[in-house]
Protein backbone atom coordinates (compact mmCIF):
# COMPACT_ATOMS: atom_id res chain seq x y z
CA UNK A 1 0.00 0.00 0.00
CA UNK A 2 2.97 2.28 0.68
CA UNK A 3 4.37 1.86 -2.10
CA UNK A 4 1.39 2.54 -4.03
CA UNK A 5 0.71 5.63 -2.30
CA UNK A 6 4.96 6.41 -2.93
CA UNK A 7 4.31 5.71 -6.84
CA UNK A 8 1.49 7.86 -6.90
CA UNK A 9 3.51 10.95 -5.49
CA UNK A 10 6.44 10.00 -7.89
CA UNK A 11 4.07 9.95 -10.82
CA UNK A 12 2.75 13.42 -9.44
CA UNK A 13 5.99 14.61 -9.52
CA UNK A 14 6.72 13.41 -12.86
CA UNK A 15 3.35 15.18 -13.84
CA UNK A 16 4.37 18.25 -12.85
CA UNK A 17 7.84 17.82 -14.22
CA UNK A 18 6.39 17.57 -17.61
CA UNK A 19 6.62 15.06 -20.15
CA UNK A 20 9.63 14.44 -23.07
CA UNK A 21 9.45 17.04 -25.69
CA UNK A 22 8.73 14.88 -28.69
CA UNK A 23 11.88 15.57 -30.76
CA UNK A 24 10.54 13.86 -33.99
CA UNK A 25 7.01 12.46 -34.69
CA UNK A 26 6.62 8.86 -32.84
CA UNK A 27 5.30 7.17 -35.82
CA UNK A 28 8.13 8.16 -38.27
CA UNK A 29 10.27 6.86 -35.54
CA UNK A 30 8.54 3.37 -35.56
CA UNK A 31 8.38 2.78 -39.31
CA UNK A 32 12.74 4.04 -39.38
CA UNK A 33 13.23 1.92 -36.27
CA UNK A 34 11.06 -0.67 -38.04
CA UNK A 35 10.04 -1.87 -34.18
CA UNK A 36 7.29 -0.97 -31.99
CA UNK A 37 7.42 -1.20 -28.62
CA UNK A 38 4.82 -1.99 -26.20
CA UNK A 39 4.09 -2.21 -22.76
CA UNK A 40 2.64 -5.00 -21.86
CA UNK A 41 1.40 -7.07 -18.43
CA UNK A 42 2.69 -10.89 -17.55
CA UNK A 43 0.72 -10.88 -14.26
CA UNK A 44 -2.57 -10.46 -15.03
CA UNK A 45 -4.36 -13.61 -16.89
CA UNK A 46 -6.26 -13.50 -19.68
CA UNK A 47 -4.53 -10.42 -20.19
CA UNK A 48 -1.34 -11.22 -19.82
CA UNK A 49 0.35 -13.80 -18.57
CA UNK A 50 3.22 -16.32 -19.48
CA UNK A 51 3.26 -19.72 -20.66
CA UNK A 52 5.72 -22.59 -19.78
CA UNK A 53 8.71 -20.85 -21.99
CA UNK A 54 7.94 -17.49 -19.86
CA UNK A 55 7.13 -16.03 -23.42
CA UNK A 56 4.20 -13.40 -22.40
CA UNK A 57 0.89 -14.50 -24.16
CA UNK A 58 -3.06 -12.96 -24.01
CA UNK A 59 -5.21 -10.82 -24.96
CA UNK A 60 -2.92 -7.91 -24.50
CA UNK A 61 -0.02 -9.27 -26.55
CA UNK A 62 -2.35 -10.54 -29.52
CA UNK A 63 -3.30 -6.99 -30.12
CA UNK A 64 0.38 -5.54 -29.30
CA UNK A 65 1.30 -8.08 -32.36
CA UNK A 66 -1.98 -7.23 -34.47
CA UNK A 67 -1.02 -3.52 -34.20
CA UNK A 68 2.81 -4.53 -34.98
CA UNK A 69 1.49 -6.35 -38.00
CA UNK A 70 -0.46 -4.07 -39.60
CA UNK A 71 2.13 -0.93 -38.99
CA UNK A 72 5.16 -3.73 -41.02
CA UNK A 73 6.79 -3.56 -38.03
CA UNK A 74 8.26 -5.67 -35.35
CA UNK A 75 6.75 -5.67 -31.95
CA UNK A 76 9.13 -5.80 -28.89
CA UNK A 77 7.24 -6.48 -25.57
CA UNK A 78 8.30 -4.56 -22.67
CA UNK A 79 6.96 -6.83 -19.41
CA UNK A 80 5.46 -4.06 -17.29
CA UNK A 81 3.62 -4.12 -13.80
CA UNK A 82 0.67 -1.98 -12.82
CA UNK A 83 2.12 0.53 -10.85
CA UNK A 84 4.42 1.56 -13.78
CA UNK A 85 2.87 0.64 -16.97
CA UNK A 86 2.02 4.29 -17.28
CA UNK A 87 5.29 5.46 -16.33
CA UNK A 88 6.64 3.48 -19.16
CA UNK A 89 4.68 5.48 -21.35
CA UNK A 90 5.39 8.96 -19.92
CA UNK A 91 9.13 8.59 -19.96
CA UNK A 92 9.15 7.61 -23.86
CA UNK A 93 10.50 4.14 -22.57
CA UNK A 94 7.75 2.63 -24.66
CA UNK A 95 5.54 3.69 -27.76
CA UNK A 96 2.33 2.61 -26.60
CA UNK A 97 0.74 0.40 -23.63
CA UNK A 98 -1.25 -2.47 -23.73
CA UNK A 99 -2.38 -3.07 -20.06
CA UNK A 100 -6.20 -3.83 -19.67
CA UNK A 101 -5.64 0.28 -19.13
CA UNK A 102 -9.11 1.91 -18.41
CA UNK A 103 -9.81 5.49 -19.24
CA UNK A 104 -9.85 7.65 -16.13
CA UNK A 105 -9.58 11.33 -15.93
CA UNK A 106 -5.88 11.28 -14.16
CA UNK A 107 -4.38 9.09 -16.82
CA UNK A 108 -6.16 11.15 -19.70
CA UNK A 109 -3.62 14.17 -18.02
CA UNK A 110 -0.41 12.81 -18.97
CA UNK A 111 -1.85 9.96 -21.77
CA UNK A 112 -3.75 9.78 -24.79
CA UNK A 113 -5.85 7.09 -24.89
CA UNK A 114 -7.08 5.00 -28.42
CA UNK A 115 -10.73 4.05 -29.21
CA UNK A 116 -11.35 0.70 -26.84
CA UNK A 117 -10.26 -2.76 -27.97
CA UNK A 118 -11.41 -5.03 -25.64
CA UNK A 119 -14.48 -4.98 -23.20
CA UNK A 120 -14.35 -5.26 -19.43
CA UNK A 121 -17.26 -5.93 -17.79
CA UNK A 122 -18.22 -6.21 -14.24
CA UNK A 123 -21.33 -8.97 -14.15
CA UNK A 124 -22.82 -11.28 -12.19
CA UNK A 125 -21.84 -15.53 -12.34
CA UNK A 126 -23.53 -18.33 -11.53
CA UNK A 127 -24.70 -21.78 -12.35
CA UNK A 128 -26.86 -22.58 -15.21
CA UNK A 129 -30.05 -22.77 -13.46
CA UNK A 130 -31.99 -20.40 -13.17
CA UNK A 131 -31.89 -18.16 -15.57
CA UNK A 132 -31.34 -14.25 -14.79
CA UNK A 133 -33.28 -12.26 -17.55
CA UNK A 134 -32.86 -8.56 -15.81
CA UNK A 135 -31.97 -7.13 -12.57
CA UNK A 136 -35.47 -7.99 -10.70
CA UNK A 137 -34.30 -11.55 -11.36
CA UNK A 138 -31.81 -10.86 -8.98
CA UNK A 139 -34.24 -10.47 -5.72
CA UNK A 140 -34.01 -12.55 -3.04
CA UNK A 141 -31.04 -14.77 -4.65
CA UNK A 142 -27.30 -14.81 -2.09
CA UNK A 143 -24.63 -12.83 -4.23
CA UNK A 144 -21.17 -12.73 -3.04
CA UNK A 145 -19.27 -9.87 -3.35
CA UNK A 146 -16.16 -8.18 -3.16
CA UNK A 147 -16.67 -5.18 -0.49
CA UNK A 148 -16.09 -1.79 -1.32
CA UNK A 149 -15.13 -3.03 -5.24
CA UNK A 150 -16.92 -1.67 -8.41
CA UNK A 151 -19.70 -4.39 -8.14
CA UNK A 152 -20.48 -4.11 -4.86
CA UNK A 153 -21.98 -0.23 -5.48
CA UNK A 154 -23.36 -1.55 -8.97
CA UNK A 155 -25.35 -4.26 -7.57
CA UNK A 156 -26.46 -2.17 -4.76
CA UNK A 157 -27.87 0.43 -7.44
CA UNK A 158 -29.34 -2.19 -9.80
CA UNK A 159 -30.57 -4.64 -8.09
CA UNK A 160 -31.33 -3.24 -4.66
CA UNK A 161 -33.76 -6.20 -3.50
CA UNK A 162 -30.56 -9.29 -4.32
CA UNK A 163 -29.24 -10.85 -0.44
CA UNK A 164 -25.57 -9.83 -0.61
CA UNK A 165 -22.81 -11.20 1.02
CA UNK A 166 -19.74 -8.94 1.16
CA UNK A 167 -15.99 -10.48 1.55
CA UNK A 168 -12.75 -9.44 1.94
CA UNK A 169 -11.27 -9.73 -1.54
CA UNK A 170 -11.34 -11.69 -4.66
CA UNK A 171 -10.86 -14.69 -3.70
CA UNK A 172 -12.96 -15.55 -0.86
CA UNK A 173 -15.92 -13.93 -3.16
CA UNK A 174 -14.95 -16.62 -6.27
CA UNK A 175 -14.48 -19.53 -2.90
CA UNK A 176 -17.80 -18.92 -1.52
CA UNK A 177 -19.09 -19.14 -4.69
CA UNK A 178 -17.49 -22.75 -5.85
CA UNK A 179 -18.06 -23.90 -1.88
CA UNK A 180 -21.85 -23.02 -1.96
CA UNK A 181 -22.14 -20.68 0.12
CA UNK A 182 -24.04 -18.53 -2.73
CA UNK A 183 -25.67 -18.86 -5.52
CA UNK A 184 -23.74 -16.13 -7.61
CA UNK A 185 -20.99 -14.29 -7.35
CA UNK A 186 -20.00 -10.26 -8.62
CA UNK A 187 -16.62 -10.08 -10.42
CA UNK A 188 -15.08 -8.67 -13.85
CA UNK A 189 -15.36 -11.14 -16.60
CA UNK A 190 -11.78 -11.77 -16.90
CA UNK A 191 -11.67 -13.39 -13.51
CA UNK A 192 -14.59 -15.69 -14.51
CA UNK A 193 -12.73 -16.96 -17.97
CA UNK A 194 -9.44 -17.54 -15.96
CA UNK A 195 -11.76 -19.56 -13.48
CA UNK A 196 -13.25 -21.77 -16.40
CA UNK A 197 -9.62 -22.00 -17.78
CA UNK A 198 -8.40 -23.96 -14.42
CA UNK A 199 -11.91 -25.99 -14.01
CA UNK A 200 -13.88 -26.23 -17.73
CA UNK A 201 -16.14 -28.46 -16.29
CA UNK A 202 -17.70 -25.76 -13.82
CA UNK A 203 -21.12 -25.38 -13.95
CA UNK A 204 -20.27 -21.33 -14.62
CA UNK A 205 -22.29 -18.56 -16.98
CA UNK A 206 -22.50 -15.02 -17.12
CA UNK A 207 -26.05 -14.36 -15.61
CA UNK A 208 -25.81 -10.55 -15.74
CA UNK A 209 -24.07 -7.31 -16.96
CA UNK A 210 -23.32 -4.68 -14.30
CA UNK A 211 -21.58 -2.11 -15.72
CA UNK A 212 -18.96 -1.75 -18.84
CA UNK A 213 -15.63 -0.31 -18.14
CA UNK A 214 -13.25 -1.40 -21.48
CA UNK A 215 -9.68 -1.22 -21.65
CA UNK A 216 -8.08 1.37 -24.24
CA UNK A 217 -4.50 1.28 -25.46
CA UNK A 218 -2.64 4.41 -24.14
CA UNK A 219 -0.23 6.09 -26.38
CA UNK A 220 2.23 8.67 -25.91
CA UNK A 221 0.59 12.17 -24.99
CA UNK A 222 0.54 14.68 -28.20
CA UNK A 223 1.41 12.13 -31.27
CA UNK A 224 -1.42 12.23 -33.11
CA UNK A 225 -0.30 10.98 -36.24
CA UNK A 226 0.18 7.49 -34.23
CA UNK A 227 -3.14 7.58 -31.70
CA UNK A 228 -4.92 7.75 -35.61
CA UNK A 229 -2.85 5.32 -36.88
CA UNK A 230 -3.64 3.19 -33.95
CA UNK A 231 -7.10 3.72 -33.95
CA UNK A 232 -7.47 3.01 -37.30
CA UNK A 233 -6.20 -0.18 -36.84
CA UNK A 234 -8.24 -1.29 -34.25
CA UNK A 235 -11.12 0.12 -36.06
CA UNK A 236 -10.74 -2.15 -38.63
CA UNK A 237 -9.62 -5.00 -36.37
CA UNK A 238 -13.55 -4.74 -34.67
CA UNK A 239 -14.81 -4.80 -38.74
CA UNK A 240 -13.06 -7.82 -39.52
CA UNK A 241 -14.14 -9.44 -36.85
CA UNK A 242 -10.51 -9.69 -35.34
CA UNK A 243 -11.17 -7.99 -31.91
CA UNK A 244 -13.96 -10.51 -31.20
CA UNK A 245 -12.09 -13.61 -32.39
CA UNK A 246 -9.23 -12.37 -29.93
CA UNK A 247 -11.93 -11.91 -26.89
CA UNK A 248 -13.39 -15.15 -27.75
CA UNK A 249 -10.35 -16.84 -27.54
CA UNK A 250 -9.15 -15.05 -24.85
CA UNK A 251 -11.95 -13.86 -22.72
CA UNK A 252 -14.50 -16.26 -23.64
CA UNK A 253 -17.08 -13.74 -25.13
CA UNK A 254 -17.18 -12.02 -28.04
CA UNK A 255 -16.33 -8.22 -27.61
CA UNK A 256 -19.19 -7.21 -28.46
CA UNK A 257 -20.03 -2.69 -29.06
CA UNK A 258 -16.50 -0.70 -27.91
CA UNK A 259 -16.73 2.50 -27.39
CA UNK A 260 -14.84 4.81 -29.82
CA UNK B 1 -3.86 -22.22 -20.33
CA UNK B 2 -2.01 -23.80 -17.48
CA UNK B 3 0.42 -25.74 -19.00
CA UNK B 4 3.17 -25.45 -16.32
CA UNK B 5 4.26 -28.50 -14.68
CA UNK B 6 5.96 -28.66 -11.39
CA UNK B 7 9.37 -29.16 -12.91
CA UNK B 8 8.65 -25.94 -15.22
CA UNK B 9 8.14 -23.62 -12.13
CA UNK B 10 11.26 -24.78 -10.81
CA UNK B 11 13.43 -24.47 -13.94
CA UNK B 12 11.63 -20.95 -14.78
CA UNK B 13 12.58 -20.11 -11.04
CA UNK B 14 16.15 -21.17 -11.74
CA UNK B 15 16.52 -19.60 -14.35
CA UNK B 16 15.93 -16.27 -12.94
CA UNK B 17 18.67 -16.67 -10.17
CA UNK B 18 21.28 -16.17 -12.02
CA UNK B 19 19.92 -12.43 -12.08
CA UNK B 20 19.46 -12.58 -8.44
CA UNK B 21 23.06 -12.90 -7.55
CA UNK B 22 24.38 -11.10 -10.56
CA UNK B 23 22.36 -7.94 -9.53
CA UNK B 24 23.80 -8.62 -5.65
CA UNK B 25 27.69 -8.95 -7.10
CA UNK B 26 27.27 -5.50 -8.37
CA UNK B 27 25.36 -4.16 -5.22
CA UNK B 28 28.30 -5.74 -3.02
CA UNK B 29 31.15 -4.90 -4.66
CA UNK B 30 29.77 -0.99 -6.10
CA UNK B 31 29.00 -0.90 -2.64
CA UNK B 32 32.02 -1.76 -1.28
CA UNK B 33 33.93 0.39 -3.08
CA UNK B 34 31.96 3.73 -2.93
CA UNK B 35 32.15 3.07 1.03
CA UNK B 36 35.68 2.39 1.44
CA UNK B 37 36.28 5.98 -0.50
CA UNK B 38 33.91 7.78 1.71
CA UNK B 39 35.75 5.70 4.61
CA UNK B 40 39.33 7.53 3.71
CA UNK B 41 37.81 10.24 3.32
CA UNK B 42 36.06 10.24 6.75
CA UNK B 43 39.08 9.75 8.11
CA UNK B 44 41.41 11.49 6.26
CA UNK B 45 39.53 14.82 6.50
CA UNK B 46 37.58 14.47 10.21
CA UNK B 47 36.63 17.87 9.57
CA UNK B 48 35.80 18.63 6.02
CA UNK B 49 34.34 15.21 4.95
CA UNK B 50 32.46 14.27 7.82
CA UNK B 51 29.29 16.06 7.45
CA UNK B 52 29.03 15.71 3.81
CA UNK B 53 29.47 11.82 4.54
CA UNK B 54 26.93 11.76 7.42
CA UNK B 55 24.38 13.37 5.04
CA UNK B 56 24.99 10.68 1.97
CA UNK B 57 24.08 8.19 4.67
CA UNK B 58 21.06 9.36 5.87
CA UNK B 59 19.72 10.56 3.01
CA UNK B 60 20.05 7.03 0.81
CA UNK B 61 19.54 4.88 4.22
CA UNK B 62 16.44 7.43 4.77
CA UNK B 63 14.74 6.88 1.08
CA UNK B 64 13.44 3.84 0.29
CA UNK B 65 15.93 2.04 -2.64
CA UNK B 66 11.99 1.54 -4.76
CA UNK B 67 12.13 4.98 -5.06
CA UNK B 68 15.16 5.62 -6.07
CA UNK B 69 15.16 3.12 -8.90
CA UNK B 70 11.95 4.45 -9.88
CA UNK B 71 13.23 8.24 -10.40
CA UNK B 72 16.50 6.92 -11.46
CA UNK B 73 14.76 5.22 -14.18
CA UNK B 74 11.75 6.91 -14.77
CA UNK B 75 12.52 10.29 -13.31
CA UNK B 76 15.49 10.99 -15.57
CA UNK B 77 13.99 9.93 -18.58
CA UNK B 78 11.77 12.58 -17.83
CA UNK B 79 14.76 14.93 -18.18
CA UNK B 80 15.58 13.71 -21.44
CA UNK B 81 18.37 11.54 -19.84
CA UNK B 82 17.65 7.56 -20.98
CA UNK B 83 19.25 5.26 -18.88
CA UNK B 84 19.12 1.38 -19.10
CA UNK B 85 17.89 -0.87 -16.55
CA UNK B 86 20.94 -2.39 -15.59
CA UNK B 87 22.63 1.19 -15.34
CA UNK B 88 19.92 1.97 -12.93
CA UNK B 89 20.11 -1.23 -11.13
CA UNK B 90 23.58 -1.02 -10.47
CA UNK B 91 23.43 2.83 -9.34
CA UNK B 92 20.91 2.63 -6.73
CA UNK B 93 21.94 -1.01 -5.63
CA UNK B 94 25.83 0.35 -5.10
CA UNK B 95 24.35 3.80 -3.81
CA UNK B 96 21.86 1.95 -1.45
CA UNK B 97 24.41 -0.80 0.15
CA UNK B 98 27.38 2.05 0.00
CA UNK B 99 25.35 4.01 2.66
CA UNK B 100 24.35 0.95 4.99
CA UNK B 101 28.58 0.01 4.35
CA UNK B 102 29.90 3.03 5.06
CA UNK B 103 27.74 3.03 8.43
CA UNK B 104 28.52 -0.89 9.57
CA UNK B 105 32.80 -0.26 8.64
CA UNK B 106 32.80 2.97 10.24
CA UNK B 107 31.21 1.54 13.66
CA UNK B 108 33.93 -1.39 13.05
CA UNK B 109 36.83 1.00 13.60
CA UNK B 110 35.60 3.05 16.09
CA UNK B 111 34.89 -0.09 17.93
CA UNK B 112 38.64 -1.07 18.02
CA UNK B 113 39.52 -0.45 22.00
CA UNK B 114 40.71 2.67 22.75
CA UNK B 115 43.72 1.05 24.53
CA UNK B 116 44.73 -0.30 21.09
CA UNK B 117 44.95 3.33 20.02
CA UNK B 118 47.24 4.50 23.22
CA UNK B 119 49.60 1.31 23.27
CA UNK B 120 50.43 1.76 19.49
CA UNK B 121 51.11 5.67 20.17
CA UNK B 122 53.41 5.08 22.75
CA UNK B 123 55.29 2.00 21.38
CA UNK B 124 56.24 5.50 18.57
CA UNK B 125 53.76 4.79 16.10
CA UNK B 126 52.24 7.47 13.54
CA UNK B 127 48.97 7.87 13.37
CA UNK B 128 48.83 5.79 9.28
CA UNK B 129 50.96 3.45 11.01
CA UNK B 130 48.40 2.97 14.05
CA UNK B 131 45.30 2.82 11.32
CA UNK B 132 47.02 0.40 8.92
CA UNK B 133 48.81 -2.05 11.32
CA UNK B 134 46.82 -1.75 14.52
CA UNK B 135 43.25 -0.56 13.99
CA UNK B 136 42.18 -1.65 10.62
CA UNK B 137 43.42 -5.26 10.97
CA UNK B 138 41.15 -5.41 14.22
CA UNK B 139 38.15 -3.57 12.77
CA UNK B 140 38.27 -6.39 9.81
CA UNK B 141 37.54 -8.99 12.22
CA UNK B 142 34.54 -7.25 13.79
CA UNK B 143 33.89 -5.94 10.23
CA UNK B 144 32.55 -9.77 9.18
CA UNK B 145 29.15 -10.37 11.28
CA UNK B 146 27.61 -7.70 10.46
CA UNK B 147 28.70 -7.41 6.92
CA UNK B 148 27.65 -10.39 6.52
CA UNK B 149 24.30 -9.77 7.91
CA UNK B 150 23.83 -7.11 5.56
CA UNK B 151 25.07 -9.32 1.90
CA UNK B 152 22.11 -10.99 3.38
CA UNK B 153 19.89 -8.18 3.28
CA UNK B 154 21.65 -6.82 -0.41
CA UNK B 155 20.32 -10.22 -2.01
CA UNK B 156 17.04 -9.24 -0.97
CA UNK B 157 16.63 -6.50 -1.82
CA UNK B 158 17.68 -7.04 -5.86
CA UNK B 159 13.75 -7.86 -5.42
CA UNK B 160 13.14 -4.34 -5.99
CA UNK B 161 14.93 -4.33 -9.03
CA UNK B 162 11.72 -5.87 -11.06
CA UNK B 163 10.43 -2.10 -11.06
CA UNK B 164 12.52 -1.50 -14.16
CA UNK B 165 11.85 -4.63 -15.87
CA UNK B 166 14.32 -7.18 -14.70
CA UNK B 167 12.69 -10.62 -14.41
CA UNK B 168 14.82 -11.55 -11.41
CA UNK B 169 13.70 -14.37 -8.64
CA UNK B 170 10.90 -12.81 -7.01
CA UNK B 171 9.37 -11.20 -10.09
CA UNK B 172 9.57 -14.21 -12.18
CA UNK B 173 7.28 -16.44 -8.99
CA UNK B 174 5.21 -13.71 -9.38
CA UNK B 175 4.73 -14.19 -13.15
CA UNK B 176 4.51 -17.59 -12.47
CA UNK B 177 2.35 -17.49 -9.11
CA UNK B 178 -0.33 -15.73 -11.81
CA UNK B 179 0.06 -18.06 -14.66
CA UNK B 180 -0.58 -21.21 -12.49
CA UNK B 181 -3.23 -20.05 -10.11
CA UNK B 182 -0.39 -22.09 -7.28
CA UNK B 183 0.95 -19.31 -5.32
CA UNK B 184 1.66 -21.72 -2.89
CA UNK B 185 3.77 -23.60 -4.93
CA UNK B 186 5.65 -20.90 -6.82
CA UNK B 187 6.63 -18.64 -3.41
CA UNK B 188 7.38 -21.46 -1.75
CA UNK B 189 9.63 -22.57 -4.19
CA UNK B 190 11.06 -19.03 -4.12
CA UNK B 191 10.98 -18.34 -0.07
CA UNK B 192 13.64 -22.02 -0.62
CA UNK B 193 15.82 -20.43 -3.03
CA UNK B 194 16.30 -17.33 -1.52
CA UNK B 195 17.18 -19.62 1.73
CA UNK B 196 19.36 -21.66 0.32
CA UNK B 197 21.36 -18.58 -1.33
CA UNK B 198 21.15 -16.36 2.15
CA UNK B 199 22.39 -19.55 4.21
CA UNK B 200 25.56 -20.54 1.86
CA UNK B 201 26.56 -16.73 2.41
CA UNK B 202 26.07 -17.04 5.92
CA UNK B 203 27.84 -20.15 6.21
CA UNK B 204 30.79 -18.64 4.19
CA UNK B 205 30.72 -16.12 6.93
CA UNK B 206 31.22 -17.98 9.64
CA UNK B 207 34.10 -20.08 8.18
CA UNK B 208 35.71 -16.70 7.35
CA UNK B 209 34.93 -15.90 10.83
CA UNK B 210 36.83 -18.69 12.28
CA UNK B 211 39.96 -19.16 9.92
CA UNK B 212 40.56 -14.78 10.94
CA UNK B 213 40.28 -15.30 14.97
CA UNK B 214 43.28 -14.80 16.72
Amino acid sequence: MTARILFAAAIGLMATLGTVPAVADALDDIIARKTIRVAVPTDYPPFGSVGADMQPRGMDIDVANLIGEKLGVKVELVPVTAPNRVAYLQSGKTDLTISSLGKTEERAKVIDFSIAYSPFFDAVFGKKEPPVKDYADLSDKTISVTRGSMQDKELEDLAPKAVVKRFEDNNSTIAAFMSGQVEMFASGTPVAAAIKRRNPDLDLELKIVLANSPCYVGVVKGETKLLDKVNAIIREAKASGEIDRLSVKWLGAPAGELPE
Amino acid sequence: MNDFTTWDVFRNLLAAVPWTIYLSLIAFTGGAAVSLLLLCLRFAFPRGAGTPVRLYVQLFQGTPLLMQLFLVYFGLALMGVQTTPLFAASLCLSVYSSAYLTETWYGCVLAVPKGQWEASSSLGLKHWQQMLLIVLPQALRLSVPPTVGLMVQIVKNTSLASIVGFVELTRASQIIANATFEPFLAYGAVAFIYFVICFSISLCGRHLEKRIRI
